[in-house]
């Protein structure tokens, strides 16, 4: 035979293999492609349910924080907050934060968001919508950034009638984890250390969390609408130019002289510290060593022979065998115990720091009562400013004694000795127009607090119970109209206030 | 004839060169988990195991390869390659895959040798008493009481029906 013909044969008797092994690659491809394969929902879909059709395991664990329902009345538990938050919000209504079901709930019904009767008013801006639902996206895609965060916060009330979920976090074609919220990817690249573009999977499953649970101001930012007229926007901003640390956010806020506030008694030019999450988590342990959020919040549970990531975001406490016991050794009866204390410890400095500001601000409103000057006050009041930013930076994200104790510890420790700074100040101040031995007013509790504070509490109750049965109804009713708003996600929703309703 | 000769052979080396492509076959000299999920039948083993406290310490490869010599390492993932090509050609797996002798016997070593502080004087100990085979001292591997490391005892192939990091 010719060795033409030989090589011919041969490379006929190599090729059959070949393309079966080809056939059977497509073949497995195609399977896989059907395995990974993604369900249509349509991009930044509102309505929860209609993502928990395909994904029933995930939206039932969801629809289960539900159960996280006690309302906490923490200026109660802590009246020292009326007084320090006199002329601000939160000296109304302060609860612990409950499930992630409630969570358009409360920002409705909380006394901060005051009772609306229209969309052009109310005390709040739109941004107080940011965190509460996957409408928020939504709209920001529809009418763009700065025209969503200008106006009243009534403003996109028929529009926002959806508690987060899946939309916030995951994106529709992939069902990857996606930032819906630019600010977050703004403020990781201003700080530069863990730029937003570099983010792994791992890091993914705690910047979904981090969109909300980080500290952020309102940052007035100028915009020319269409019709040309100038608007003024009120746009979330992450704080994080000089760093993540207290002192950095301190400095930042300074720098550009912002202010929250303006205390009622004090007249400090004060600042609010949200829920530095992320900020306080990250000096921790646990985020020194790669954790996430998702790894401990949103453990892998087994339901049969199959395994998902629970979606009940809560306290790891509730099911230690899925979470701590994971790397951890020891019995359930210890981490409580070892958390607890860790608790308590936290618990007896931030009564010590409230115990102190508060004090502070009353002795300051003493001061300006017997006539002490702006250039006396100055410093004492400079002292508060950053005393209470450090107490609340500490404790505001409530998790930051378990995340981050020993930061949590250093920047209390920090607020009250600027605390004890402002009243050796302002006890120098007060010597001076004869009052060395004032003694601040009986803040023991809620009551007491509201009324040394002069708060018209039954006006703004009485206010909100009115808009609760009329623009509240409304809204729900308008979203459903629009095909926006899905009912069962509020189904056997009970009202439940830490005020009269 | 000639022709038809140099055709063929190009023919060959063209489809060599797309089942290259087609089946990413150099990636497989990587050492990143994720390659190990290229086909699907890893999916659960790779979801449990990125959910475990394991991911930050020790990849697939990690336990599943010798590590005694770079050869050795070369040679074991020639062998398994082979097998799992077959297996995945032919389909002969079923849903729940139980690991070779073999494969066991390297998993045993990389334990140990990690975990040797813990386990070295155990080793010691187990000496005194008789073997029953030649790798594993009272013929007990690690994972009989270590069940749930780290892949959790529910690996079955249907049990990760949604994991994100799959593409």
């Amino acid at each position: 035979m010719k060795r033409s013909t030989i090589i011919t044969i041969l490379c006929v008797l190599v090729m059959v293999p070949m393309l079966l092994l080809t056939v059977s690659i497509k073949e497995n491809k195609a399977e896989q492609k059907t395995i990974n394969a993604t369900p249509q929902i349509d991009k930044l879909e509102p309505r929860s349910a209609e993502w928990g059709k395909y994904y029933p395991r995930q939206f039932d664990s969801y629809m289960a924080t539900k159960k996280s329902d006690d309302i906490r009345d923490l200026l109660k538990e802590n009246p020292a907050l009326v007084v320090m938050w006199a002329g601000y919000g939160f000296s109304k209504d302060y609860n612990a934060p409950r499930g992630h079901y409630y969570i358009l709930e409360d920002n409705l019904n909380t006394l901060r968001t005051g009772a609306p009767l229209n969309p052009q008013t109310g005390p709040m801006p739109t941004a107080c919508w940011t965190c509460k639902s996957p409408d928020v996206p939504r709209l920001i895609d529809k009418m763009g950034e700065n025209d969503f965060y200008t106006g009243k916060w009534a403003r996109h009330g028929g529009e926002i009638v959806n508690p987060v979920g899946c939309a916030d976090c995951h994106d529709n074609k992939t069902m990857k984890l996606t930032v819906t919220r630019d600010y977050l990817k703004r403020g990781l690249d201003s700080e530069g250390s863990k730029p937003f573009a570099d983010a792994s999977h791992q890091d993914m499953r705690t910047l979904v969390c981090v969109q909300c649970h980080s500290e952020y101001y309102f940052k007035e930012t100028k915009w020319t609408d269409s019709n040309g007229k100038e608007q003024t926007a009120k746009v979330v901003t992450f704080p994080w130019n000089n760093g993540f640390a207290a002192e950095d956010i301190e400095q930042y806020y300074d720098e550009r002289d912002f202010v929250d506030w303006t205390h009622k008694l004090s007249k400090t030019k004060m600042l609010k510290a949200q829920h530095p999450g992320y900020e306080t988590f990250i000096t921790g342990v646990h985020g020194k060593n790669g954790l996430a959020c998702a790894d401990c919040h949103m453990p892998y549970v087994r339901e049969g022979g199959v395994k998902y990531s629970s979606h009940k975001v809560g306290s790891p406490l509730e099911d230690i065998a899925n979470t701590c016991l994971n790397c951890h050794s020891g019995t359930e009866k210890e981490f409580i115990a070892t958390v607890q204390r860790k608790l308590e410890r936290k618990e007896e400095l931030h009564k010590m720091a409230m115990d102190v500001l508060a004090k502070a601000h009353l002795e300051a409103a003493k001061a300006w009562e017997l006539g002490a000057t702006e250039e006396e006050m100055a410093p004492a009041l400079k002292d508060i400013r950053h005393g209470q930013w450090r107490w609340e930076f500490s404790i505001a994200a409530h998790g930051s004694f378990f995340h981050a104790p020993e930061e949590t510890l250093r920047v209390l420790g920090s607020a009250i000795n600027k605390g004890h700074d402002a009243r050796l100040k302002l006890r120098i101040i007060l010597a001076k127009y004869n009052a060395a031995d004032y003694e601040a007013p009986d803040f023991s509790s809620k009551e007491k607090a509201q009324a040394v504070i002069g708060l018209p509490f039954d006006k703004i109750v009485g206010e909100k119970n009115k808009f609760l049965k009329g623009l509240k109804e409304d809204w729900f009713k308008e979203g459903e109209k629009n095909g926006v708003h899905d009912p069962k996600s509020r189904e056997g929703m009970v009202l439940k206030t830490s005020y009269p309703n | 004839m000639k022709l038809l000769a140099t055709c063929s052979v190009l023919v060959v080396i063209g489809m060599f060169l797309f089942l290259v492509n087609e089946s990413k076959m150099l990636s497989y000299m990587s050492s990143d988990p994720e390659v190990c999920i290229t086909c699907h039948t890893m999916n659960t083993h790779y979801a449990t195991w990125q959910h475990s406290s394991h991911r930050s310490r020790a990849t697939c490869v990690d336990c599943h390869l010798p590590r005694d010599s770079f050869i050795n390492k070369m040679l074991a993932k020639a062998r398994d390659g082979y097998n799992h090509s077959v297996a995945m050609t032919f389909k002969t797996y079923g849903y729940n895959l139980r690991i070779t002798d073999d494969a066991a016997t390297r998993i045993q070593d990389n334990c140990i040798s990690c975990h040797e502080g813990i386990v070295g004087q155990m080793l010691e100990n187990a000496k005194l008493y008789s073997k029953t085979e030649s790798h594993v001292q009272m013929g007990r591997k690690c994972w009989e009481c270590h069940r749930g490391v780290p892949h959790g005892i529910t690996r079955n192939l249907t049990t990760t029906q949604t994991n994100l990091v799959l593409e």
